[in-house]
């Protein structure tokens, strides 16, 4: 009996990590983009919802999952370019708490028109299926799709950490997120970070969507919903902080997890907010 | 055109005379426009000017004093569900409950000023907190079925003259129009005492410089508490009224998509800091969202592109727009008067 409630908790815990991965790459996409551009991009959701649709559709062409997969994350990575280079340049243009809320309205317009469009395209929602068989540890079962995921989101976790950490260009624009003006006294140009790591953002958003369609189903009614989770990750784990990020994310997907498994599902889902309201509360020095 | 004529023709001050102008040409609407069994019209009109005064109610908080509310739907949720709720539980009509709903609101609206003017929150910092509020409250009110009735929601019908209705074959949309139309007049008779009283220069104060203003003596956290207390009552007594209009209260008619975004495109394309800028906005925006229904599948997608260029070159409002254009040809004429007469 002892060892039976061990093992759900166990499984419950991995549900936890494997929700809580997904969250930290949303949340990232989130963080990266607002710390160095002031942007909030709240057409996040609908980057990661698009990157679903495009996949399913190329998974009929090709047949091929990871092929699929990769093609879709490229395409979104492209749209984030388009976005960029005509959108985000006006938004740029103003500066300071002004920039903060245009940003904030005109990526609400944008969600707004790809919302629209994706709902003419594929109104209905999708998950893919993995095809990674489940396991069993110590008496434990783990999903195949926990499995894939969790594998996924660590490889790009420790990309991200050595592109970061160890290339020029990671650097770069580390150095812009903390001295724009020591930024540009190394000759470092900030739009073109800025355009960088929107694209990085857009990407991160793909795979984030493509990873959360394996256990749920995701298509335009989710975009929002999923912008509004990246949001909330990204408040708690600090807004400019990429490895708060990280850690809001699984703290998240553990809370939400075991507070859905033990209250209930609408309860986890006000968890959620309480707990970014509690983090604003407690840190908004953090968040400005 | 109309103010520059006025001004030119009788002499009047157009200032003075545009308030009671614009009631009075609103109260003409129901003899006018409305007709029986065109119920689609009237209940846009309605509508439009239900989103007038929320975006009023937004533009004392968020024009005047920078606290960015983005919990409008929130707000009108609780506002309508505890006025529904209460005169459920009381047994009385929800006329008897309209101000326990509002009151509430109010009071939740002075609590989060309260805690972000005491943190010291950025106007980004208000917008995500609310934010966060707004998607929690919906979250309850679809979850918390034994109380609010979770997505199904709750038939609501209360805010009716059943008597007049009967006795007098007033249509009931009339009835509401002219509901709505006393709050929205009393919301704009209200926002041009405050721009003028005190409470306006202690506003204006603390948005152009908070500091500043607390070292000559303003006390910031209790003008903003003041201002986000007012906003939400207003938002609290539309509320019922709103949900009067659609015949019944679910979370789905107060989330973020469908007040929210529109309250805030209303106030910003009709110009923030004005008058009549939330009622220009509001019409125009209902006006475009139904001039749009023909495209069909394609209405949401321009919807979105038109924000996209609203907000971009757009953002001082069309009443600031009109304004200043009118200013310009008025100033021309006026020089050519001057001209003329040496």
């Amino acid at each position: 009996m002892v060892s039976a409630s061990v093992t759900q908790l166990v499984e419950f815990a991995i549900d936890g990590i494997t929700q809580g991965l997904v969250l930290a790459l949303l949340g990232l996409g989130i963080t990266i983009v607002f710390g160095l551009g002031g942007v909030l991009n709240l057409s996040i959701g609908v980057f990661s919802a698009i990157a679903v649709v495009i996949a399913i559709e190329l998974l009929g062409i090709t047949s091929s999952l990871p092929l699929s997969i990769v093609l879709a994350v490229v395409a979104v990575t492209g749209l984030g370019l388009v976005v960029d280079k005509s959108l985000l340049s006006f938004v740029y243009r103003s500066e300071g708490e002004e920039r903060v809320l245009l940003g904030i309205f005109v990526t609400l317009g944008l969600a707004t028109l790809l919302d629209g469009l994706l709902v003419i395209a594929r109104p209905s929602s999708y998950s893919l299926s993995v095809g990674v068989p489940s396991t069993t540890v110590f008496g434990a079962q783990i999903r195949g799709s926990s499995i894939a995921i969790i594998v996924i989101s660590l490889a790009l976790f420790a990309g991200l950490y050595y592109f970061f950490r160890r290339t020029y260009l990671g650097r770069a624009t580390r150095t812009v997120l903390q001295d724009e003006t020591g930024a540009v006294l190394c000759g470092i140009s900030p739009r073109k970070m800025r355009t960088l790591v929107f694209v990085l953002s857009a990407s991160i958003a793909a795979v984030a969507g493509i990873l959360y369609s394996f256990t749920q189903q995701v298509g335009a009614a989710e975009g929002f919903e999923l912008t509004i989770l990246a949001l909330i990750v990204s408040i708690v784990g600090g807004v400019t902080s990429i490895v708060g990020a990280v850690a809001a994310g699984l703290v998240l997907g553990l809370i939400a997890t075991f507070t859905s498994a033990y209250v209930g599902a609408y309860v986890a889902e006000i968890a959620l907010f309480a707990a970014a309201i509690v983090a604003l509360l407690l840190q908004p020095e953090q968040v400005a | 055109m109309i103010h520059a004529l006025l001004t030119r023709v009788g002499g009047t001050d157009w200032e003075t005379i545009r308030l009671p102008l614009v009631l009075g040409l609103l109260a003409l609407v129901p003899p006018v426009v409305f007709r029986e069994g065109a119920t689609y019209v009237s209940r846009l009109i309605i509508l439009a000017a239900i989103f007038a005064t929320l975006a009023t109610a937004l533009n004392i908080v968020f024009g005047h004093t920078d606290q960015l509310f983005l919990f409008v739907g929130a707000l009108t949720g609780i506002g309508a569900y505890t006025t529904a709720l209460s005169a459920e539980a009381l047994g009385v009509s929800p006329w008897a409950t309209l101000l326990i709903g509002a009151l509430l609101t109010g009071v939740i609206g002075a609590l989060v000023c309260y805690v972000a003017a005491r943190l010291q929150f950025t106007v980004i910092l208000i917008a995500i907190l609310t934010l966060a509020l707004q998607f929690a409250v919906i979250e309850f009110f679809v979850g918390a079925r034994d109380i609010t009735g979770g997505s199904t929601g709750l038939i609501f019908s209360g805010l009716g003259f059943e008597s007049l209705q009967e006795g007098f074959g007033i249509h009931e949309h009339v009835i509401l129009y002219y509901l709505v139309l006393a709050l929205l007049g009393a919301t704009f008779v209200f926002y041009e005492w405050l721009r003028d009283s005190t409470y306006g220069l202690a506003f204006d104060a603390i948005r152009q410089d908070e500091v500043a203003a607390e070292s000559i003596g303003v006390d910031v956290v209790r003008y903003k508490v003041l201002a986000g207390f007012t906003s939400a009552f207003i938002i609290g007594l539309v509320g019922p009224l709103y949900a009067q209009l659609e015949g019944f209260v679910i979370p789905g008619l107060f989330e973020f998509q469908v007040i929210d975004v529109l309250v805030l495109i209303i106030l910003i394309v009709g110009g923030m800091r004005t008058l009549l800028g939330p009622l220009v906005g509001a019409g125009l925006v209902v006006w475009i969202d139904e001039g749009l229904a023909s495209t069909g599948e394609w209405r949401t997608v321009i919807f979105g592109a038109l924000l996209i260029f609203l907000f971009l070159y757009f953002r001082q409002g069309v009443v600031p727009f009109a304004d200043r254009i009118l200013n310009d040809r008025f100033r021309t004429r006026e020089r050519i008067a001057t001209w003329r007469e040496s």
